[in-house]
């Protein structure tokens, strides 16, 4: 089932059409509620390949349900998503997540934090340490490890979530709004390694998922932006983002992008 | 997907979110009720309960009882909430005055409830064979007070501590002064907590009302007429048909007054709830009607505790923060720090313990005074009847049993805690049950069990055994539902993410209740321990003494039968407070090296907000 390890390009781009990763099929989702029921989305189609893939849209359209029905955390009221050619139903290690708010466990330190990750895996127990603390030291943690999360900045602790689901090294991150309970120094700084990983060739993590209500975050990262409107949402675009890497956050096409995206929004 | 499952789904989740019950609950409530009306049908039919109910002389009494027994709730509740206002005020708005109050306030009410009652009694009863009626009726009141006083005022001390500073600056801003500022800015705030502290008063009320309304004093138990009295007699007299009828009564008034006053009052308190400003959550996953119902009640046991508990600093950090002098001024400047105001210096500690003494020495005076005899005098007669070693003796056999009947609680309402966490089945089940259960006061239960295990055993050699068995259940009954429901409150409070981040990461079964659900319930575990040790101690005093024949060795039936020396009244009053003092030390003592040490340890399993 798994893709063939071939030799990665330079950057990874839109390796089209090779088969998908993930395939969300026919999705909604419906939330009962006072008498009426709401419609979260509804018809959402669209595949994810080796890419770097955003969903944008405004608060409210459902982009965190969707990516957290894509992981199995939550069940669409109609539709499936395949992961490899198979129904999503429950969270895989193959897949990694990263929260908003970190969701690190207060109680367990830094190490134990990312262990957890490891501890329903195959990997036997002391390869577990080995690894938890090398992704430690990848995202610059080092000399951390036995910090507990209150002792943590923002910006480290989402270091620490980006460890977690790095150990695991997944096929697919996905990213659900990842900077924006940073301050905007930090969150640009972690933006910035967030690349650089993923174009790093060592990590086996060539998808990324990201949800964001960042317009220009998501043109700066994405290799394509998947645009939702108001509530009941639907895909109202699909843009690949051409640009060449590293990005400029002050190229005129950058903008070109941006007001696309907010003239399909509003 | 299947498209029955989720219609189904909608369907349930529309039940909550009106604010109704869904019908299975509905039906369980009318299982329990029906289960009791059943025993009492039973107890009619086979053993001609009815009759014993209509021969009853008390029975035509019970609309004048019930009304008696309210009224008696009612006054001492709004003498209560007098007293938790201005002392809570007091306390919360200068800083110099809490030094002293707030330890005081731990002091006094880590007395058990129920070891103020022979005191209470012995000062407005006297020594006289025939007691006066009206100094009766003053004594109830007084007892239900030492009752329901203490969480009130806890709850407005929360309340003050929880405006937030920006509104203090504001109102400031805005000139904001005086009388002013406390009804527009201290009473909202002090609302919410008022009402939840409220609502655990009336509960600790209720819990008195079978005691105090028939308790044996000089040799006679003392009717004050009431509801209590009739539950409490009728069991005197193994009239089960009779006690269940009024124990049904009872939990029907409780009822009542819990569907018409303290609902609507709880939901008007949202309105004064300050916003946090908390990260928001992501996620739309709607919770559950019970959940949040649990989430409330966990918040209005625990806030006032826990507010009060971060406010004590230990002797220990502030003896070493004066040694180092270099930290010196480190130390002064954190103190500016708006936190650190309430902190407790060591010599306001001391400075309450001493007015704690003084007045149990006023207390004592006030006692032996009339009979013209002197402490000293008193202490010599002690010190000829009772040795301490006797009085650590006991305190340890009570200890024992404490332990034991705190060890099932745990053990079941832990197991019962990750049931309800893991299955929201369970919980819509398990849930409505508890609540009933635990409305019930375990007091009124109390004649019940003496009924079952002690009467079919006098004179066997079994009794010794039962007789510790139903000492252990009567704890039991006082201490679980502390535990319970702080332990549900806590599993069911797990943060949205924390468990998205569990489930993402496949930390499932065994090890999401080892490493998530057990540390998270941690604080809440401690929380909710202090408070049954505190409900245990005061079963303590009715579950060791049943009567001359039936009793196990404990401070609390050393307490019951030092009220009941006829001939010796000097004796008694020492006696008295001598076990009194022995329990507040002993439950001081606890606090000190196990729960606060414990509490201290569990920031770390908090949740950030």
């Amino acid at each position: 089932m798994t893709q063939p390890n071939e030799p990665l390009p330079d950057i990874k781009n839109v390796s089209r059409p090779a088969d998908p990763l993930l395939e969300i099929k026919d999705i909604s989702k419906v939330y009962p509620g006072e008498g009426k029921s709401t419609t979260v989305f509804d018809d959402i189609n669209f595949n994810v390949y080796k890419e770097f893939l955003c969903i944008v849209g405004p608060s409210g359209c459902g982009k965190s349900t969707l990516l957290r029905i894509i992981d199995g955390l939550d069940s669409p009221t109609t539709g499936q998503v395949l992961f490899h050619g198979q129904p999503v139903t429950a969270p895989s290690p193959k897949i990694g997540v990263i929260f908003q708010t970190f969701a690190l466990i207060p109680w367990k330190t830094v190490l134990g934090n990312v262990e957890m990750a490891l501890q329903a895996t195959t990997v036997p127990k002391d390869e577990q340490v080995k690894i938890a603390k090398k992704y430690i030291q990848d995202v610059g943690l080092e000399g951390f490890e036995t910090a507990y999360p209150k002792e943590l900045s923002g910006g480290m602790k989402q270091r620490v979530g980006i460890a977690r689901a790095l150990a695991l090294q997944p096929e697919v991150l996905l990213m659900d709004e990842p900077f924006s309970s940073l301050d905007a120094l930090t969150a640009e700084n972690l933006r910035q390694e967030v690349l650089e990983i993923w174009r790093d060739p060592v990590y086996a993590t060539n998808c990324v998922v990201m949800v964001t209500h960042n317009v220009q975050e998501a043109v700066y990262m994405a290799d394509r932006v998947i645009v939702l409107n108001h509530r009941p949402a639907k895909i109202v675009d699909d843009i690949q983002i051409t640009l060449e890497r590293p990005r400029n956050q002050r190229d005129p096409a950058m903008f070109d992008y941006s007001d696309r995206i907010i003239s399909k929004i509003s | 997907m299947c498209p029955l499952r989720s219609s189904l789904s909608i369907r349930q989740a529309r039940y909550w979110a009106r604010g109704s019950k869904p019908r299975i609950i509905r039906t369980i409530e009318g299982l329990v009720i029906v289960a009791a009306l059943f025993l009492l049908i039973v107890e009619v039919v086979v053993n001609g309960g009815l009759n014993s109910i209509i021969k009853n002389g008390l029975t035509p009494e019970l609309p004048l009882f019930a009304v008696f027994t309210l009224g008696r709730m009612t006054i001492a509740y709004a003498l209560a909430l007098a007293f938790a206002l201005s002392y809570g005020i007091a306390t919360a708005m200068s800083h110099r005055a809490s030094h002293v109050l707030l330890p005081l306030l731990d002091i006094f009410q880590s007395v058990p409830v129920l070891g103020y009652l022979p005191i209470v009694f012995a000062i407005f009863l006297g020594t006289g064979q025939t007691a006066n009626p009206f100094g009766l009726q003053i004594a109830t009141i007084i007892l239900i007070f030492t009752a329901m006083a203490w969480s009130p005022t806890f709850g407005v001390i929360a309340g003050i501590n929880a405006i937030p500073a920006d509104i203090k600056e504001a109102s400031h801003a805005y000139g904001l002064r005086g009388v002013r500022y406390l009804r527009q800015i201290v009473l909202p705030a002090v609302y919410p907590e008022l009402v939840w502290t409220s609502i655990l008063a009336w509960g600790s009320g209720w819990y008195l009302i079978p005691i105090e309304e028939y308790f044996p004093f000089n040799g006679t138990p003392q009717k004050a007429g009431g509801l209590g009295q009739y539950i409490a007699q009728a069991s005197a007299n193994s009239d089960i048909a009779s006690a269940l009828f009024g124990l049904i009564i009872l939990v029907g008034i409780i009822y009542a007054i819990d569907q018409l006053v303290w609902r609507p009052l709880g939901a008007r308190a949202e309105k004064y709830k300050y916003e946090s400003t908390a990260a928001p959550r992501t996620t739309a996953t709607p919770r559950s009607g019970v959940s949040e119902g649990v989430r409330r009640a966990e918040d209005r046991i625990v806030a006032p505790v826990r507010t009060f508990y971060k406010s004590q600093r230990s002797i220990v950090t502030r003896a070493l923060e004066v040694v180092r002098v270099t930290k010196l001024l480190h130390a002064t400047d954190r103190l500016k720090f708006p936190e650190r105001i309430s902190r407790i210096p060591f010599w306001g500690r001391l400075l309450s313990y001493a007015i704690f003494l003084g007045l149990v020495a006023f207390g004592l005076e006030l006692l032996i005074a009339p009979r013209s005899e002197s402490i000293l005098n008193a202490l010599t007669v002690l010190a000829a009847n009772v040795t301490a070693f006797q009085l650590i003796g006991l305190t340890l056999f009570s200890l024992s049993r404490l332990v034991t009947a705190y060890l099932i609680a745990l053990g079941w309402t832990l197991a019962a805690g990750i049931l309800i966490a893991r299955s929201q089945r369970f919980s819509r089940w398990l849930v409505p049950i508890f609540d009933i259960g635990q409305s019930i006061p375990a007091t009124a239960l109390f004649p019940l069990v003496v009924i079952i295990l002690v009467d079919p055993f006098r004179n066997t050699p079994y009794l010794g055994a039962t007789l510790n068995f139903a000492s252990i259940i009567l704890l039991l009954t006082g201490m679980q539902w502390y535990l319970l429901f702080n332990i549900v409150g806590a599993v069911n409070s797990v943060p949205n993410d924390i468990n998205e981040a569990t489930k993402a990461y496949r930390v499932r079964g065994g090890r999401y209740v080892k490493q998530i659900l057990i540390p998270a319930a941690f604080p809440a575990i401690l929380i909710g321990s202090i408070q049954a040790w505190g409900g245990g101690w005061n079963a303590l005093i009715v579950s060791e003494y049943i009567d001359p024949n039936a009793n196990v060795p404990g401070l609390g039936s050393f307490l019951v039968q030092a009220s009941n020396i006829m001939n010796n009244p000097l004796l008694t009053d020492v006696e008295i407070f001598a076990a009194l003092l022995a329990m507040t030390a002993t439950v001081l003592t606890i606090n000190r090296l196990v729960w606060r040490r414990l509490l201290r340890k569990a920031d770390r399993y908090k949740f950030e907000a």
